[in-house]
Parts: structure tokens; sequence; C-alpha cells
């Protein structure tokens, strides 16, 4: 699959995709959207690179590191951190549902504040299921490349 | 007086928190852990002790939504039991030190063993159906880890697994029988108090009433009766309890004397006021004295002295059973008595045995005798203690008997059982001489000639001799004023269990009655057998063997054995370790009980079909409709996958025109994810299958029949659905913007108001990660590892076994279906 035209092609619509799966997560919270969906997206755009690139290509090209072949794929710098980006996302959503205990509320609830004269957005919504919705997003990117680059190197 | 909540929840509180501090006093202790364990249990014992004289409930809130709260309930009963188990607990903690000495393990043993002597306590005091329920198996998973203590011995182990099954296996026929019981009282006293035993046992008359009323009180008796005799070891299912005494002696002691084998008893005492009648008659009075006499035949047979033992405790078990079975007051006064006295003598017997077997080596009875020269404290201890067992006067056991016997003569008054009234009483001596048998065997070790191959006999530690020491002179106490223990515990432990209480009074009988002359013959007929004890020995142990289906233990192994087998032959059947096997058996097995689900509730009847499609929903269906065919029947795997796509596409457009925007970009993100992995897995596929022609009818007939239960799944469960939006869901739409602070109300479900669910899921999704992760470098090393043992087809040599496997023959890809791959994530 690693042809000049999906090439060519990755190269255009990756960054495309990869803002329209961060503005997903952003506006979830009013519109279709949200951490689940605009992981998945993410994941699409990291498996597309996969596909046009390569397996190696994030650790060589991008990153620019040396990759030793004869190690396991799943020890791969890239793997694990794709590993630590789902535990860390675990940690988030269940921290973020720590928080209301402070303040005698229930585990899991959520807030939210509307901060008028904010420059640009004049007002703006802050809503701490953000910070969970951001933890759904990690656990889903990071589980499902770690998944997809395993599996993938088999 | 009411007691004070405090006080009951930390008597019942303290010994599963010291059995968790257990590895802490370990450290610090070392093999002294037992003397912390004695202090817990006296503590204990002290604050139930403080609790004296009150009667009363208290509760501790659990499970309010369902009205289930930690219901302890104080009375008479509950504190003998309690204290029971306390007060032989401190003796019993105090003897293993030096018993279990320069063993491994201990301290699994005691944690055990104190988390066993709390969930005693817990079944005693607990006054909640559910509190009751949990302490009971609590204290059959305790005993599990107890009777296979020693985990290497497989008689040990054996004889877990039996207790374990016999007793959870009834356990689970006592829930049935609870829960019966709760649906019942949720209209007598109230739905608030449907889980509270002493809001029952208030009315108990009522509760009988309604239970005859709905025709439960029948499967209700037997239920719990099923239940309490499993617990305590009634025929048939008596035979885990000799079998139990391969755990430490001290267990055994505890175990068989005071606690676990008497929970069965104390509950069947604890429920008669309310369902007591000629049915429980007929049931618990023929129950018990067949276990106790069977059981005391079993004895006779024994060749161990712990063997002998614990036949022994079933059959006293039964008499305690069998007494509480008599509707009668004695048959309340027999029950309550004797298990004072059982526990007092039985507790001390086993102690005995156990010095026995530590300082002389063996526990064969043919190979002991003449004991009392090197163990004379010992023998005087066994005397007062055996003779008590064997219920000779002034013996305390004498007492209770003798109570059984005139509860077993006045049967016939109180009810017309016709034959039976005359049986009783006639099957309760024949018990009965056989208790006396035995009692003297054992007595007899002291006495008598010493075998020479008998080694040299140590004496035994003080710690070891003082607490069946402490028994035999309570027992004693009671022997000589018998008078005192009724005043001191057993009368106000007879008001909770008799129906019509009055003043007990036990002496020793000045003058005739039918009950004295039962005695006489039964003491009379014992003695003058004893001499011909060897020959009855042989001749019982005889029976077994010519005919092994006579003996419980015999269908135990062969039901067991038989189910092992057939569900090993099943597993392999079932579970041959492809992945095509597993999916169509699952997958029919969840039609086929989805079906018949339907079928069994009426669901499937004849249903209009309303068109109400529209033609823009119409069309986008019929193209999925062609894209599945398709998928059917394209050549090529990237047709297939191609095809596929536009069956998952089309399924996201129906959502937009279902106006479902947020369902409809999940399925495209999701389909376009699938697509892109496919294409990027596509090439390690190989070109095309050889499908056997039974194989693709199987797919076939299975695709229909997964296809046909969904279908008639999503009509069932939508033509009950109520017109227009559902309470649930209008809350949620009203309320989305002021809780959440959102207007998209899936995304605001998801993290706002159902956030725990959502934790859910992630915590699924990165368990599928690290289990696909783990599955696949495991894989990896396998293949390193077994390069010696497989040799022929794996790359000899130390090269890296991700190398092994990619440069291998891709086995892995072998699945005929790689379609559900990431899809479902």
């Amino acid at each position: 699959m690693t042809t000049v035209i999906m090439r060519t092609t990755a190269r255009a619509i990756v960054p495309i995709i990869l803002v329209v799966s961060i503005s997903l997560y952003f506006e979830g919270h009013n519109l279709p959207g949200g951490g689940f969906i605009g992981g998945v997206l993410t994941v699409t755009a990291f498996a597309i690179i996969y596909m046009a690139f390569g397996l190696d290509f994030l650790e060589r090209g991008v990153l620019g590191r040396d990759v030793d072949p004869g190690k396991e794929h799943s020890r791969d710098r890239v793997v694990v951190a794709y590993r630590r980006l789902f535990a860390y996302g675990f940690a988030i959503a269940v921290a973020s549902g720590l928080g209301p205990l402070l303040f005698g509320e229930p585990f899991l609830t959520q807030a939210f504040v509307m901060l008028e004269g904010v420059p640009v957005y004049d007002h703006l919504e802050v809503a701490s299921a953000l910070a969970f919705d951001f933890g759904v997003y990690c656990v889903v990117v990071g589980g499902l490349l770690t998944i997809l680059s395993v599996v993938g190197a088999e | 007086m009411s007691p004070d909540l405090a006080i009951v929840v930390a008597a019942v509180a303290l010994p599963f928190i010291a059995a968790a501090l257990t590895p802490l006093f370990f450290r610090v202790l070392g093999e002294g852990t037992g003397f912390a364990g004695s202090l817990v249990a006296l503590s204990s014992f002290g604050l139930l002790a403080s609790q004296y004289g009150d009667e009363g409930t208290v509760a501790l809130e659990w499970i309010p939504s369902l009205d289930i709260a930690l219901r302890f309930h104080v009375d008479g009963w509950a504190l003998l039991f309690a204290l029971l188990a306390c007060g032989i607990g401190t003796l019993i903690f105090t003897y293993s030190p030096a018993y279990m000495h320069g063993e491994s393990g201990l301290v699994r043993f005691y944690a055990a063993l104190l988390a066993f002597m709390g969930s005693i306590v817990g079944v005693a005091l607990a006054a909640d159906l559910i509190a009751i329920f949990l302490f009971w198996e609590l204290t059959s998973l305790c005993s599990f880890v107890l009777i296979g203590h020693y985990t290497a011995d497989d008689s040990s182990q054996y004889a877990a697994r039996m207790a374990m099954l016999i007793t959870v296996g009834g356990g689970l026929f006592l829930l049935v029988g609870l829960l019966l019981l709760s649906i019942v009282a949720g209209d007598v006293v109230g739905p608030a108090s449907a889980f509270d035993l002493a809001a029952m046992l208030e009315q108990p008359d009522a509760m009988a009433a309604a239970l005859r009323d709905r025709g439960l009180f029948l499967p209700v008796l037997g239920l719990l009766a099923i239940g309490a005799g499993t617990k305590s070891a009634q025929v048939p299912l008596h035979f885990w309890l000799p079998n139990a005494m391969a755990a430490p002696t001290p267990v055994s002691a505890f175990l068989h004397s005071a606690t676990m084998v008497k929970v069965g008893v104390y509950f069947i005492g604890r429920i008669r006021p309310m369902l007591v009648g000629p049915e429980w008659l007929f049931l618990f009075a023929t129950l018990g004295l067949t276990t106790m006499t069977v059981c005391a035949i079993m004895a006779v047979a024994s060749t161990d002295i712990k063997e002998l033992l614990a036949y022994s405790t079933a059959s006293h078990l039964g008499l305690m059973v069998a007494g509480f079975g008599f509707t009668s007051v004695y048959g309340a006064e027999t029950g309550v008595f004797h298990l004072l006295n059982h526990a007092l003598f039985k507790a001390a017997l086993f102690l005995v045995a156990g010095i026995v077997a530590h300082e002389a080596g063996t526990r064969e009875i043919d190979k002991l005798g003449g004991l009392r020269r090197d163990l004379p404290v010992t023998a005087a201890i066994t005397a007062v203690v055996a003779l008590s067992m064997a219920g000779i006067p002034p013996f305390n056991g004498f007492y209770s008997k003798e109570l059984l016997f005139e509860a077993a003569v006045e049967a016939s008054h109180h009810h017309d059982i016709g034959l039976l009234g005359w049986l009783y009483p006639a099957v309760a001596v024949f018990g009965s001489i056989f208790t006396v048998l035995y009692s003297l065997k054992f007595l007899s070790l002291f006495f008598g000639d010493r075998p020479d191959d008998l080694g040299h006999v140590h004496r035994p530690p003080v710690t070891l001799l003082i607490p069946p020491a402490v028994l035999a002179l309570l027992a004693a106490v009671v022997s000589v004023d018998p008078e005192l223990a009724v005043d001191a515990i057993v009368q106000s432990g007879l008001e909770a269990t008799a129906v019509d209480p009055h003043e007990m009074h036990v002496d020793i009988p000045t003058s005739y009655s039918p009950a004295v002359g039962m005695s006489a013959v039964t003491i009379g007929v014992g003695i003058l057998a004893f001499p011909a004890y060897g020959r009855l020995h042989d001749g019982i142990r005889a029976i077994p063997r010519a005919v092994p289906p006579i003996g419980a233990n015999w269908w135990y192994d062969t039901i067991v054995d038989g189910l092992s087998d057939e569900g090993r032959a099943f597993a392999e059947y079932v579970h041959n370790g492809l992945l095509r096997t597993y999916a169509t058996w699952t997958l029919a097995a969840t039609c086929t009980l989805a079906l018949a689900g339907f079928v069994a509730a009426g669901a499937i009847a004849p249903t209009e079909f309303g068109l109400e499609v529209t033609l823009a929903i119409g069309l986008v269906l019929l193209v999925a409709v062609i894209g599945g065919l398709a998928v059917v029947v394209s050549e090529s795997h990237i047709a297939g996958v191609l095809t596929l796509s536009i069956l998952g596409f089309m399924v996201a457009i129906f959502y937009i025109l279902a106006s479902a925007p947020d369902l409809a970009l999940t399925q495209l993100v999701v389909e376009t994810l699938v697509l892109v992995i496919f294409l990027l897995v596509i090439e390690e596929i190989p070109e095309s299958y050889e499908v056997e022609v039974g194989r693709s009818v199987r797919d076939a007939v299975l695709s229909v029949a997964v296809g046909a239960t969904a279908f008639v799944t999503v009509l069932v469960t939508t033509s009950a659905r109520p017109d227009g939006p559902t309470d649930i869901a209008r809350y949620y739409a009203e309320q989305a913007v002021p809780e959440g602070g959102g207007t998209n109300i899936v995304n605001v479900t998801l993290v706002d108001f159902r956030g725990f669910d959502t934790l859910g899921e992630l915590a699924v999704v990165a368990l599928a990660s690290i289990s696909i992760l783990t599955l696949i470098v495991m894989r990896g090393r396998g293949d390193g590892y077994e390069t010696d043992a497989r040799g022929d087809d794996a790359t000899p040599g130390e090269e890296s076994p991700a190398d092994d496997s990619r440069s291998d023959e891709p086995t892995g890809t072998r699945s005929d279906s790689p379609a559900s791959g990431g899809g479902d994530e």
C-alpha cells in the first residue's frame, strides 16, 4: 500500500483528520462529537500513516530514532508511549471523578461555569466534564493504537 | 434492656479485624500468634457477656435501598451460641501454639480461624436474612481453608472440597428458602422489614399462617431443612463431617464441637417457633433420630480416634435436631441444653485426641491403650467428658439425653403419629446404646494394657492441658449442679426456641418414669455389650465393604467423579481451541435461549407491520441489503471489505435520517477505522480459503438464526415500548442544558449523568488493550521457550522470539472470519 498516490494523499488528509478529531473532542459537549469519536478519528489518522509509510515510520522518520530490527515491536518507544497514554487517560478520568469528593459531592459529579468577557470568544463555557472526556479520549487513542501497532507488527 | 449497637458490632467485627492483622501479629509474636487470638476471642467473649440479660435488636445500615441491614438480635439463644463460640475459641487459640509448633502456613491458619470465629458469632447474632446467609457462607469458606490446611495432602484437599461442596450447596437451598420466607414476610410484617427475621419471630403464628395460605410452608420448611441439615451433617449428607477430620486437631475441636456444624442446629432452633407443627415433628424428629443412630453405629466402626469423635459429633447433632424436632417443650429443652453440654464435652474430647495423637504419635485405636500411666491428667479429664458423652448419670450429657427420651415419649401425646409414637423412643434408645459403646471405647484407651509397640509417650505441655481441663471442669460443674447452667443461660435460650416455655428443671430422677427406664436399658445394654465391641466393630465394617452403595461417601465419589469426567469430555468438545467452535456454540446457545425465552414468555405475537418508512430510508436500507448480499458473493477479500463498508455507511446514513447524528458520527468513524485496518492487514490474509460444504451450510444456518433472533428481538422490544419518549428520555432531554451545560444530550448523558458507566467502558477498552498486548507478547515468549520442546518446526537457536513469529508462516491468521476485529471497541 505504500504507493506514491497513497503517500501523497496521506500527507494531505492526515492533518485534516487530526484537526477535525480535536475539534470533535472540544465541541462534543454541545454538538455531535466527544472524546470517544474524537479518539477513534485520531486513531484513523495514525492508521493511515501506518498504511502509507509503514510501521517504523513514526519511530524513524518523525522522531528520528533508530529502530532495532530484532526487538519486539511491543517494546518500541512509540508503543510504550501509547501504553502510557491510555494508562494516564484512565488515571485522568478517575481523578476527575475524585475531584468532586473534595467538595462533598458524589463520585464523578460534573459541573460547569460560564466565563463572560473572554477575548475573541466573548463568553466561554468551561465544563468539568471536559477533563473526564479528555480521559476518554486518551484511553481510546492509547488503547486502540496499542492494539493496532502491536497487531499490525505481527 | 436493649443491647448496645456498638458493643455487639464490635464483638462481631473484632475477629475479622484481627484476622486481617494476623500477618502483623505473626511478625511480632511468631508462633505465639495463637495467644493474641485468645485475647481477641476473650475480648469478644467479654463484649458479648456484657450484653448478658439484654434482649432486643440493633441494626446498622447496610443496603437501605433494599431494606437490608446488618441487623443483630441479642437474646438468650444467640448469646448461648455466640458465647460458646468465643469461649471455646479462646481455649482453642491457647491450645494451638503448642499443637501447631513448627508447622508452616500459620498466618493463614490463624487468620482463617479468627475469621471463622467471627462468622460464627455473626450467624449467631444476625437477624437479617441476607446477613445470616452471608455469615453462613463465610463459615463454609473459612472452614474450607481450615480443613484444607495441609495443602500438599490429597486427603486434606479432598475433605476440604467435599465440605465446601456440601455445605455451600446446602447454603444455596437455604438462600432460596430465605428468599421465599422474605416474600411472605413482606406481607406480614411489612415490606420495610421483609428481611428482618427478628420481626418475623415476633409474630410466629401470623407468619406460619401466611406461609400456609400461600402454599409455601412445606417448600420453605424443606429448603431451610436442607440448608441446616447439610451444615449440621444430617443423614444422608453427614459424610463430609468425618472427612473434615483431615483438618488439624484444634480446627476439628472448634469446628466439630462448638461452631460450624452446630450452625444448622442453631438455625433450626432459631426458626422453630415460627415453623413448628406436625410436618416439623415428622421431618426433624425422623431426620435427627436417623442421623443419631446411623452415625453412632458408624462411630463404633471407626478405627481412628478422631474418626470416632467425628461420627459421634454427627450422631449428637442428630440428637439435637431430633430434640428440636419434637414439638413439646421437652424438645426445645433437649436441643438447647445438649448444645451446651455437647460443646463442653466434645471440644474437650477432641483436644484430648489431639494430645494423644501428638504425644503417642498415632491415632489408631488398636495401637493405643493403657495411657493413664503416661497421661494421668488427660485420663482424668477424659473420664469426666467421655462418661458425659455416654450419658451416664450424674454427668451432664445424661440430663439432656434424659430430656430427649421424655420428648420422644411425649411425641405421641401431642400429635397423632400412629406407629411412630412407639418407633421414636425405640430408635432413640437403640442409637443411644451405640453412644454408650463408643464412649466407653474411647475411655478404654486410657485403661487396660499398654500395647507393646506403643513407643514412649511424652508428657504434654501445660498449654495443651489447660484448655481441655477447663472444659472438663465446666462439664463437671454442670454435672454436679445442672440448675446452675439452666439458670445462667439455658432457660433464656429455651425461651427463644420454645413455643410455650415454662420454668425448666433438671435433676437426677428419684422416681420411675418411662424416660428413666429407657436410660436404664440404654446404659445396661451398652455396658453388657461392651465386651463384644470387637465383634460389633468388625461386623459393621464388613457391611460397606460388601455393599459399597450403602455408604454415602460412595455416592459422593461416584457422582463427583462422573460429573468431572463428563465435564472434561464436554469441555473437549465445546472448548477445542478453535475460534469458530467457540463462536458457533456461543451464538447458537444465545439464539436458542433468547428465542426460547420469547416463546416461553408468549412475547412473539402476530404483529402488524406498519410501513412507516420514508422513501429515503427505504432506499438506504435497500442499498444496505444489496451491500450485504455483495459481501457474501464477492470473490476477493478487497471487494468483500469494500462492500461491507457500503453496508456500514448505509447504516450510518440511516442513523442520520432517523435523527441520531451522534450515533451516525460514531458509526462513520468506526466504519472508517475498520476499513483502514482491513486494508492494513489485507496483504497478510491468504487469497482464498477452501471451505467444506458442511461448514458453509452450518455457517449459513447459524447466520440466519442470529439474524432472525436479532430481528425478533427488535420487533418484540419495540412493540413493548410506550408511545413517545419515556420518562427517562424526557428527563435527560430536559436536564441536559441546566444540569450538564451541554446541548448534545448524548454526550452529556455519557459524561455527566452516566459517567460511571463510561468509566467502566474505559476500563474495558484499557483491559482489551492490555490483554491483546499480553497475548501477543506472551505468544512470542512461548515460542522462544518451547523451542526445545517442539524442536521440529520452530527455528532453533537464540533468535529473538518476535523475529521468529514474523518469519513464520502466518498460522495465526487462519481464522475464517476476521471481520469482528476493531469494530466492536
